[in-house]
């Protein structure tokens, strides 16, 4: 039902991206700034995989990112774009999030967890790892997010296939409030709309099966027909048995 | 509980009502207790999840917001109203708040029979069907609201046995308002208001125990039949005990929506109160319909469609009422077991609507324990246990079992109707007032 993808990415030079946070603005800068490029240049590796059974399940991501310790970069934000047949449930996450899991999480889009998928749209996790408080061997990260499973399209072979693209990974700097004009620095590490590898990850999920309908609906209305029959049946009865108790005692 | 078998009161001392009261509120500050220690150190959580869901919508409400923006709150803003301390106490406020109301239905289950003069030792075992049911010590200690409820269906009877039509009325519009299902005990409520029964400024005399045990050989009460007669019906439907049963209650429960629309908008509509009357869920649960509305869930059900679904639920009630209005607890609980076994969604929660009834019929059913009362548990408890082994492989082994699922709970409306059939008829028919004329015993 999972697959296991492991890939390898060597980067050497990044896309530098400077963002300004400000109250109403962003700003995106191409300037290269040579100080940072050495302090984060690292041997990337990047796997998925979908573990767990059933309808709750956990997307692992494990991330191997060395980091040079006077690196100003220490917070990893991952932004997950789910596919249509799961949802994450924010307060799920929330809970994770008080407990330090993550330094920060949010859920964008569709966060209805009760429609089946064929009446939701999508939905996006961003979570944010601060990395220099959490402890790490040989600069690996591992993330666990629970995803759930919505109810799917009927299927004939009986399970919908869902299948996981590849999240957007940003390296950026410490986010510093309350200082006016608030500058965070982020790097691109990878973005997911641009990988090309036909491997990728997917959870089968069990889906009705269209062939049931005519005899389901059928014996489902039997059923309460014949149920009702009996009870009114015996209610009736009982009644009437009661009635004529009474009349033979007076 | 049949009475042939019934002793004197010889029951151990420390059997009585209110030791048993008082051990039933230590078990469930034990557990409440307990619950907080599990959701800290364990990854499944002893708390329910909709008590999360009313705490996040309270939390919100005493911030000033519409409690309807927690997703998934679906209940009158009062819950959430009365649920504020949870932010400003402690997060358990809720939690002894409805296990409170667990020991009140407790204490109102054993009010309602002994004004019936049910003999003590079958009191306190009735109560003890409620206080020592597993599944009700742990709903109300896990968060749910449910035991709110049932206290206020239980205090409405007790209103109704003493006469106070204003009070019971007023109650009743505040439970519809609260939980939309009661609705249901409209119609034998309505009909068990007889001017015979009821009359200003006295106690409606009420048909007890030893009454109904003194039927099989001479009977003082009810010499109707006890068919509902349509005739006499229609010459008293409009007597004043219920026309003003129906603007008390109608008033309360219309004022109680005008505040909350007037609060928090549609919202508060189409999530308290039309999500409740419309609610078709494809997700698999108890209702032998979950499998037939996802089938479809792709189109929309016509007009025709969901009126030929309901049909069997109308009829139902409509039977139940009419056949044993006059026997109100037993009817409100036949009622209530059906509507659950009928309904396009089954929660276990549910159950709790008619677990609260159950003990005020006991006294009147000639079933025994040994062996048809167990077989009885057993079919019912067996036919849930056998749906929730193939809820756990569909939902938590993702192994597509819709069809044995499906043909599952098609089981369990057959052990509801089973049950129901033999509540039916082992029962001891006994009207719950008698009427004004027939209190003279012929000599």
């Amino acid at each position: 039902m999972a697959t296991q993808r492991q890939s390898s990415v060597i980067s050497l030079i990044f896309i530098y991206c400077a963002i300004s946070s400000t109250s109403s603005s962003q700003q995106c800068s191409d300037k290269i700034d040579q100080n940072i490029v050495p302090a984060i240049s690292s041997l990337l590796q990047h796997r998925r995989n979908i573990t767990g059974e059933g309808s709750h399940r956990n997307l692992i991501t494990s991330i191997k990112l060395l980091l040079q310790s006077e690196s100003q970069f220490n917070e990893l934000v991952i932004v997950e774009r789910l596919p249509l047949g799961v949802f994450a449930d924010p307060f799920e996450l929330q809970s994770l999030q008080q407990r330090k899991v993550f330094s920060d999480v949010s859920v964008f889009g569709d966060t209805n967890l009760e429609l089946p998928s064929f009446r939701s749209n999508r939905s996006v996790v961003e979570i944010h790892v601060d990395m220099s408080s959490r402890d790490y061997e040989h600069g690996e990260i591992s993330l666990k997010l629970p995803l759930h499973a919505r109810y799917q399209p009927l299927h004939d072979s009986g399970y919908s296939r869902v299948e996981f693209g590849e999240p957007d990974l940003f390296l950026c700097s410490s986010h510093l409030p309350n200082q006016g004009h608030e500058q965070r620095r982020c790097l691109v590490l990878s973005i997911g709309g641009l990988k090309t590898e036909a491997i990728s990850v997917f959870w089968d999920i069990p889906a009705g099966i269209r062939d049931h309908t005519e005899y389901v609906s059928a014996f489902t209305f039997a059923a309460a027909v014949l149920s009702a029959f009996s009870i009114l049946v015996v209610s009736v009865l009982s009644s009437k048995v009661e009635s004529c108790k009474n009349s033979k005692q007076s | 509980m049949s009475r042939g078998s019934e002793k004197t009161d010889e029951s151990p001392k420390w059997m009585n009502f209110r030791s048993l009261l008082v051990f039933s509120m230590f078990l469930r500050v034990f557990l409440i207790i307990y619950g907080e220690w599990q959701d800290a150190h364990m990854e499944v959580r002893y708390t329910d999840v909709d008590y999360m869901v009313f705490s996040d919508a309270a939390s919100l409400m005493a911030s000033g917001e519409s409690p309807y923006k927690r997703t998934t709150y679906r209940y009158s803003p009062l819950l959430a109203f009365i649920l504020i301390p949870n932010s400003i106490i402690h997060r358990s406020w809720g939690k002894f708040l409805f296990s409170a109301s667990d020991l009140l239905v407790g204490w109102f289950i054993h009010k309602i029979l002994k004004q019936r003069n049910v003999p003590e030792k079958i009191c306190t075992y009735s109560v003890m069907v409620w206080l020592f049911n597993p599944f009700t010590f742990t709903i109300g200690t896990r968060g749910n609201c449910e035991p709110l409820v049932c206290a206020m269906v239980l205090w409405i009877i007790i209103s109704l046995m003493k006469g106070n039509l204003s009070q019971a009325a007023f109650w009743y519009g505040l439970v519809v308002h609260f939980r939309v299902y009661p609705i249901i005990y409209a119609l034998p409520i309505i009909l068990v208001l007889d001017s015979q029964i009821f009359r200003s400024g006295q106690k409606p005399p009420l048909e007890d125990w030893n009454t109904g045990k003194a039927k099989t050989t001479t009977s003082n009460t009810e010499k109707k039949p006890l068919h509902f007669n349509l005739l006499t019906a229609l010459k008293s439907l409009f007597s004043r005990e219920r026309i003003m049963f129906a603007l008390i209650s109608g008033g309360v429960f219309l004022a109680c929506n005008a505040i909350s629309f007037y609060f928090y908008g549609h919202e508060f509509l189409h999530e308290a109160l039309l999500y409740h009357l419309t609610r078709t869920d494809p997700r698999h649960n108890f209702s032998i319909y979950f499998y037939h509305i996802y089938l479809h869930y792709e189109r929309q059900f016509s007009a025709v469609e969901k009126l030929i679904s309901f049909l069997p639920q109308f009829t139902v009630q409509f039977a139940l009422v009419f056949c044993f209005y006059q026997d109100l607890v037993f009817c409100i609980f036949l009622q209530t077991v059906a509507f659950v076994a009928f309904n396009k969604v089954i929660t276990a929660q549910y159950f709790v609507w008619f677990y609260c009834l159950l003990p005020l019929i006991l006294p009147w059913s000639r079933m025994k324990l040994k062996w048809e009362g167990l077989l009885c548990i057993i079919i019912w408890i067996g036919a849930q246990t056998h749906w929730l082994l193939w809820g756990y492989m569909l939902e938590f082994k993702g192994v597509n079992v819709f069809l044995k699922l499906w043909m599952a709970s098609l089981l369990f409306l057959a052990a509801n109707t089973f049950v129901l059939v033999k509540i039916i008829q082992r029962h001891q028919f006994s009207p719950l007032f008698r009427r004004f004329r027939s209190l003279s015993p012929k000599m």
